[in-house]
């Protein structure tokens, strides 16, 4: 939650966000496949993904964006969000334990905001990347 | 096709609309789409939560935006203008096979979306371009969509994502 801010002068290089762990099930990608409108079936038909060859369904990479984004405005505050961009790098699996690792790597001042770069990744538990992106946020000094 | 036929078919791809849409924010699907992120924050589900953190109304998560065509483009809200995406320039690169993959996705925030928000969505091809590698030709597509306010034409958000195709 966004009630203890973060403020641009107690923020530092280096800094780590609180980490947010969620196993993916099976459930998770029919909820985010209703969510979205994503119906691809290789993400919750189970028959016609092993018939596609792969091992079982598998994530909504803009699950695994999703998940890291509530990570990343819990650190921020909702709202503050500038920019957030990511590349999606490998697949996620049902009973995956997925991890989000979000380290501040810059503070600015553009156009009277005070900035803060996040560089921001979701990990696996053997610590494979799933996404690894870039987040800005506009965050209020101390006041 | 030849490389420089394909090379030609992309370069010819960078302009092109992909779509307009008009789209409204609704709370049920907002509130819905924060579960199915895992994302607890009480400012995707109570108006009072998203009033003490200084919203107007409820506030969306990051990535709402990419859905929010899914869920409030009502065709009444629509200008008839149909577009074919980029259905076409895939179908010409499937069409060899291969496999198609989001590669990138970006959003840039001009002001937080909020529900009760009606947005204007005009999508384009911003980039098509192929680059070689370890034998495999990878062919980016990458579509831009700014997205403004109905009432004002003050930007909204801007979405970006890249379509990979692996042949």
């Amino acid at each position: 939650m966004s009630q203890q801010r973060l403020s641009f002068d107690d923020v530092h290089v280096g800094d780590q966000a609180p980490e947010k762990v969620h196993k993916l099930t099976r459930t998770d990608l029919v909820r985010y496949a209703g969510a979205s409108g994503d119906f691809n079936p290789m993400h919750h038909d189970e028959v016609l993904a092993t018939a596609a060859g792969q091992p079982s369904v598998f994530g909504h990479g803009m699950f695994s964006m999703g998940f890291l984004g509530s990570a990343i405005t819990d650190y921020v505050g909702a709202g503050n969000l500038t920019h957030y961009k990511v590349r999606f790098s490998r697949q996620t699996w049902p009973n995956e334990v997925l991890t989000t690792k979000i380290t501040v790597a810059g503070k600015r001042s553009e156009d009277g905001h005070d900035l803060v770069d996040l560089d921001v990744r979701l990990v696996n538990a053997q610590g494979e990347e799933k996404v690894i992106g870039e987040a800005t946020a506009a965050v209020p000094s101390a006041s | 096709m030849t490389a420089s036929e394909q090379s030609d078919m992309l370069a010819g791809l960078i302009g092109t609309p992909t779509s307009h849409s008009v789209v409204v924010v609704e709370r049920g699907p907002v509130s819905f789409f924060a579960d199915a992120v895992v994302d607890d924050n009480p400012v995707y589900k109570d108006p009072a939560a998203a009033k003490d953190e200084g919203f107007e109304n409820i506030p969306v998560p990051p990535t709402y935006p990419f859905v929010m065509d899914h869920w409030g483009a009502f065709t009444e809200f629509q200008s008839g203008e149909t577009f074919a995406g980029i259905g076409p320039a895939l179908g010409a690169l499937m069409s060899k096979g291969g496999l198609i993959l989001h590669g990138e996705q970006e959003f840039t925030y001009h002001r937080p979306v909020v529900v009760g928000d009606v947005l204007v969505g005009k999508g384009s091809i911003v980039d098509a371009y192929q680059r070689e590698g370890k034998g495999r030709t990878m062919t980016f597509v990458v579509v831009e969509t700014n997205w403004t306010d109905e009432r004002t034409g003050d930007p909204v958000v801007t979405t970006r994502f890249n379509v990979i195709h692996r042949a």
